[in-house]
């Protein structure tokens, strides 16, 4: 492989810094829809390690995966979206610590 | 492939097909009785397809998937389970009103999800089958659209449960960059000579993100909130289907990989495991609400079962503990699918709610003498009292344990069993105390519901009484 | 023998069956199933060859018991459904049966409420029992002395006291938690024997003799010796007892005084020590400090209760006090008192919970400060009372005392100290019993007071008790012929 070659440790580096951020995210964000898109974040952090992987070790596997984890995430999303309208019906917020009603 | 190839993954098809054709009738014909016979026919049919597939196994059916005893014995498994709450849902949906159809849809792909788990032989065969599992399951709990806790139960499984599945893929990530392999076989052969800290942070974080889906401590906080707003009949298919494929799908990679191997990684399941039992049990004390009792109950008998995985590593022959995890699997399957069923048809039976606190229970036992006998049944054998399948099961890990000289893990499952023991008694308690008078009408939930939780009773005492049947199996298939 | 529990269990389910046909059917149906299964016993042993009793029933020969049956169950841990039963196990499956029958008659006016479901669950606890009392694989003992205990915790928790979900909890508890040790001690015996034999087994015949680690056979022994010490129970394991017996319906506290707690002492003479004779003979002293203690402290609460039915409770932790130091004196006379000592005071005890039984439904009491001079209202109740109050300080010419001595004597030969200190336990053993019976029946007393005296029903089990009691005093010698083969063949099997 000729041109600039990223060394896969600052790839991973930098996916783990999203992966970290994302968590943040979800952890600190009450509205829904930011929730969604931290988990967003972080599955692409997943997604960006593993093309890295598999340039490193000179396989097609890395990008096979990555696309199937945009159609994972694209369904994931799809549910989640629908479920985000649902409680915007119900209980006319998206703030998850207006949804109490369970205890944990 | 060849002719034969086929074969091996009949289940596969059958239920891949199944669900094409069940979208296909939905879209020509909203029809519920139909749609719901016709998934339970799939379903059926997908459970048989595993004795002609026998022929065929085993073989590796492209790197992705493996074909032996072990995928067809668990897909048999969840086939049965998915039938079983395919038939009560519908008495649950019963009064449901609007478009019902689809949740036998969700039902027929969440089972697809778990058989595919139960023949993963790869990386990519596992997030495929877990994503399709939980995603259908995102949208079985929050079914009834019209309730609010259902709703909520759904949005937080769907929060934790995708940061799980990204923990995992993450993890999964990790380890790829470290040795350049996806399937289990050939993670095993680079384990074995590779020695790299990178290692046991990504194990670490793919058993983070199973252990997230198993609700252990300390992934579990979501096991209550879930168990509590979902349908009783989701509930018991997430506790028998969701967490039974999961732990399949791990204990097939444990061994297959050698992950055992990794120093610091038994360790870490071994507290992993100790720890669930000992919160799962003493948590399911503070609870009033019966689903919520079972919810910490389930992650303590994740912790049990957690119990073989260190066995594996332990013992020469790992061949007793992967059978005390089958049947540990079926047992707890069977009861807790009964459990919950029960519920659902107990809750209707004595009025329009739900059954939730522990009071609700008082005086049922003489109210619906028949139910609450098979509900008591069903309790007993979650703590395994003799003579029914729980005990055995609890045996099979006493066994395994004691092969593998585990001499704490088995205190703390001597000690999570009395635990355990106080919660359902009070619930059996509840139930013989002299209750008021008779509620004014008394509906019988109709016969495939009540049948199959017959059925399903009679399996978990058959099971409990003449254990050597499916041992045999057992043992010669694994 | 399989039907014999068949014809047990079966009744259960026909006595809770037959509720809906008439509400007075389910006692007539478990009468007679306990009936007809007494009556099958007899008839069986009464077709044995005499000479047959005298044989040593060995561990390696079960043709030499009097019966045995063997039946593969689970082959893949060699575990099979064995029953055998020799002179020890006669004894007490006849004495479970006998009580069975007095539980039924004491619970014959009682129980009014769901009586359907109460007879069957009284039939399988008895099913469970005698269960216990014929298995001879480890692994079909263990689900006996489990099962036993599901039918138990209900009769304590639907028909009890005022405290029953405390008491059923805490008794179903202890006695579980402690059972599950001793199934991880089973495993490891039969995972041992697989080591050095090569297949698994959980028969009694095979384990027997088995060769074990020693610094792990202590730690399995105790796993055994802890769980049958809380049944029987042991001090310090006993708190269950109090409550359980306390709050029990009669039936109930009969069973569980007469029978149930017979179980732990026939776990400790017939699996801990025979399976692990040098670590028990390490572990003795203990146990025989253990029931010395017990013996004392028993006495000394029994002293304080104002409880009828604790106070007899109490009395049982003494008295079983003596049973842990016959057996574990570990010589022939010792032994051969406990085994009287457990019939005795199963009759004894059951008498006295009957009584107490039946002062509560008549006066709707247990506290003895309410009592006092019922001999007034009652001398036929007051006669029964006094006489098993006898029996059970240890008069002589009744079984209790011919029990005590013969522990005393065995004890002395090995641990004189011990003996001594047994001893006192009858002087306290005449105090409380004494004292009981002058609070209830004696001193002064209220003539109009309306307490039914004994009926013809409850004269005649009574007069049963007593007919028993004075036999097993004035000529105990039938009952040691029938158990002595059985005690030198586990004499000699792990040595003296």
């Amino acid at each position: 492989m000729d041109g600039l070659q990223v060394p896969m440790e600052h790839v991973l580096g930098l996916a783990s810094l999203l992966f970290a951020m994302g968590l943040t995210g979800l952890m600190v964000r009450r509205n829904i829809l930011f929730v969604l898109m931290s988990l967003e974040v972080m599955l692409n952090a997943g997604a960006l390690a593993f093309v890295s992987a598999g340039a490193h070790w000179g396989q097609p596997d890395g990008q096979v995966v990555f696309m199937l984890i945009l159609t994972v995430a694209a369904a994931e999303v799809s549910v989640g979206l629908g479920l985000v309208l649902q409680v915007q019906r119900r209980f006319q917020t998206l703030d998850v610590d207006n949804a109490t009603r369970l205890r944990g | 492939m060849s002719g034969v190839n086929w074969w091996a993954i009949a289940p596969l098809l059958v239920l891949s097909g199944g669900a094409v054709l069940l979208m296909l009738l939905v879209a020509a014909r909203r029809d519920t009785p139909l749609s719901w016979i016709t998934t339970a026919l799939i379903l059926a049919a997908a459970a048989l397809s595993c004795l002609p597939a026998r022929e065929a196994i085993p073989q590796a059916v492209t790197p992705l998937l493996m074909a032996d005893s072990y995928a067809l014995f668990f897909t048999a498994l969840f086939a049965i389970c998915g039938l079983v709450t395919v038939i009560v849902s519908h008495e649950y949906l019963g009064e449901r009103h609007g478009e019902n159809e689809e949740f036998f849809l969700l039902v027929l792909l969440s089972t697809l999800g778990a058989v595919t788990l139960a023949y993963a032989n790869h990386f990519v065969a596992l997030l495929l089958g877990m994503e399709l599992m939980g995603v259908s399951l995102y949208a079985l709990i929050g079914y009834p659209d019209k309730l609010e806790l259902p709703l909520e139960a759904a949005i937080k499984y769907l929060v934790l449960s995708a940061a799980a599945s990204i923990t995992f893929v993450f993890g999964f990530a990790l380890l790829y960059a470290a040795v350049g392999v996806l399937d289990y076989p050939g993670i095993g052969a680079a384990l074995a000579s590779a020695d790299n800290p990178v290692l046991l942070a990504s194990a670490a974080m793919i058993v983070a993100g199973l252990g997230y889906k198993l609700s252990v401590v300390p992934f579990h906080m979501w096991t209550p909130d879930v168990y509590e707003g979902a349908p009783a009949p989701i509930t018991g298919f997430l506790a028998a289907v969701s967490k039974g494929a999961i732990f399949a799908a791990l204990l097939r990679w444990w061994m297959a990989s050698g992950l055992y191997e990794l120093p610091g990684l038994l360790t870490l399941v071994a507290l992993v495991a100790g720890a669930s039992m000992l919160v799962g049990n003493l948590l399911a004390l503070l609870q009033d609400n019966i689903k919520r009792v079972l919810a910490y109950s389930s992650i303590a008998h994740m912790g049990y079962l957690l119990i073989v995985l260190v066995a594996c590593g332990l013992v020469a022959d790992p061949h007793l503990a992967k059978e005390a995890a089958a049947y540990y699997l079926v047992a707890y399957s069977l009861t807790s699918l009964a459990a919950f069923t029960l519920l659902g048809l107990l809750s209707r039976a004595s009025g329009s709610k739900e059954l939730a606190s522990l009071d609700d229970l008082t005086g049922l036992f003489w109210r619906q003498p028949g139910l609450s006998l098979l509900f008591t049944v069903a309790l007993l054998s979650l703590a395994g009292i003799p003579l029914t399948a729980g005990f055995v099961g609890k045996f099979y890990l006493f066994s395994a344990g004691v092969a593998g000289s585990l001499w704490g893990l088995l205190a703390l499952l001597v000690i999570g069993s009395a635990i355990g023991l106080y919660y359902y008694l009070r619930m059996v308690y509840r139930m013989t105390l002299a209750g008021d008078a008779q509620p004014a009408a008394v509906e019988r939930p109709g016969w495939p519901a009540r049948l199959t939780c017959y059925g399903l009773v009679l399996a978990m005492l058959y099971l409990g009484i003449v254990p050597g049947p499916l041992m045999e199996i057992l043992r010669t298939i694994l | 023998m399989v039907y014999l529990l068949l014809i047990l269990f079966l009744g259960g389910g026909l006595a809770w069956l037959s509720e809906r046909w008439h509400p007075q059917a389910p006692r007539w149906v478990a009468l007679g199933a306990v009936s007809f299964a007494l009556l099958y016993l007899a008839v069986a042993v009464m077709r044995l060859p005499a000479e047959h009793f005298s044989l040593l029933p060995a561990a390696t020969q079960p043709d030499t018991w009097l019966a045995h049956t063997r039946l593969e169950w689970i082959p893949r841990f060699g575990i099979r459904f064995e029953l055998a039963l020799d002179g020890l196990s006669l004894t007490l499956v006849a004495l479970t049966l006998l009580l069975g029958l007095i539980a039924l008659s004491s619970s014959w006016s009682e129980i009014d409420q769901h009586s359907g479901f109460f007879q069957a669950n009284l039939l399988w606890s008895l099913t469970g029992v005698v269960g216990v009392f014929m298995a001879l694989d480890l692994f079909l003992f263990f689900v006996f002395y489990e099962v036993m205990l599901v039918p138990m915790y209900l009769l304590i928790a639907i028909w009890g006291h005022e405290g029953r979900a405390y008491a059923s909890m805490k008794f179903f508890i202890f006695t579980q938690a402690s059972g599950l040790l001793m199934l991880v001690s089973i495993v490891v015996l039969a995972y041992q024997h697989a080591q050095v034999s090569g297949s698994y087994s959980f028969s009694y015949f095979d384990l027997l003799g088995s060769p074990l680690d020693s610094s792990l056979g202590f730690w399995v022994m105790l796993g055994f010796f802890l769980a049958f010490t809380v049944k029987l129970p042991g001090f310090p394991f006993h708190t269950w007892l109090p409550d359980a017996h306390t709050q029990a319906p009669t039936a109930g506290s009969v069973l569980l005084a007469g029978i149930l707690l017979k179980t732990g002492a026939y776990g400790l003479l017939r699996f801990t020590i025979p399976l692990f004779p040098e670590a028990s003979l390490e572990f003795a002293p203990i146990a025989m400090a253990l029931g010395a203690a017990g013996i004392i402290y028993g006495a000394v609460l029994a002293f304080a209760q104002s409880d009828f039915k604790r106070l007899v409770a109490y009395s049982s932790v003494s008295h079983m006090g003596f049973v842990l130091l016959g057996l574990y004196a570990w010589n022939s006379i010792a032994v051969q008192g406990a085994i009287v000592q457990m019939v005795a005071h199963g009759l004894s005890t059951a008498a006295l919970f009957m009584v107490a039984g039946s002062l509560q439904q008549r006066m709707h009491t247990r506290d003895m400060s309410r009592m006092g001079g019922l001999w007034l209202n009652a001398p036929r109740m007051g006669a029964c009372a006094l006489f098993f109050t006898m029996a059970s300080l240890g008069l002589p010419g009744l079984g209790n005392f011919v029990a005590e001595f013969l522990v005393l004597l065995g004890l002395f030969q090995v641990a004189p100290r011990v003996a001594v200190v047994a001893a006192l336990g009858l002087v306290t053993g005449a105090i409380y019993s004494l004292i009981m019976l002058q609070r209830s029946f004696q001193g002064p007393g209220d003539p109009e007071r309306a307490v039914p005296d004994y009926g013809g029903r409850e004269m005649a089990t009574m007069l049963l008790m007593i007919a028993l009691l004075i036999w097993l005093g004035v000529y105990p010698q039938a009952l040691l012929d029938l158990t002595q083969p059985t005690v030198d063949s586990l004499l000699s099997e792990a040595g003296s």
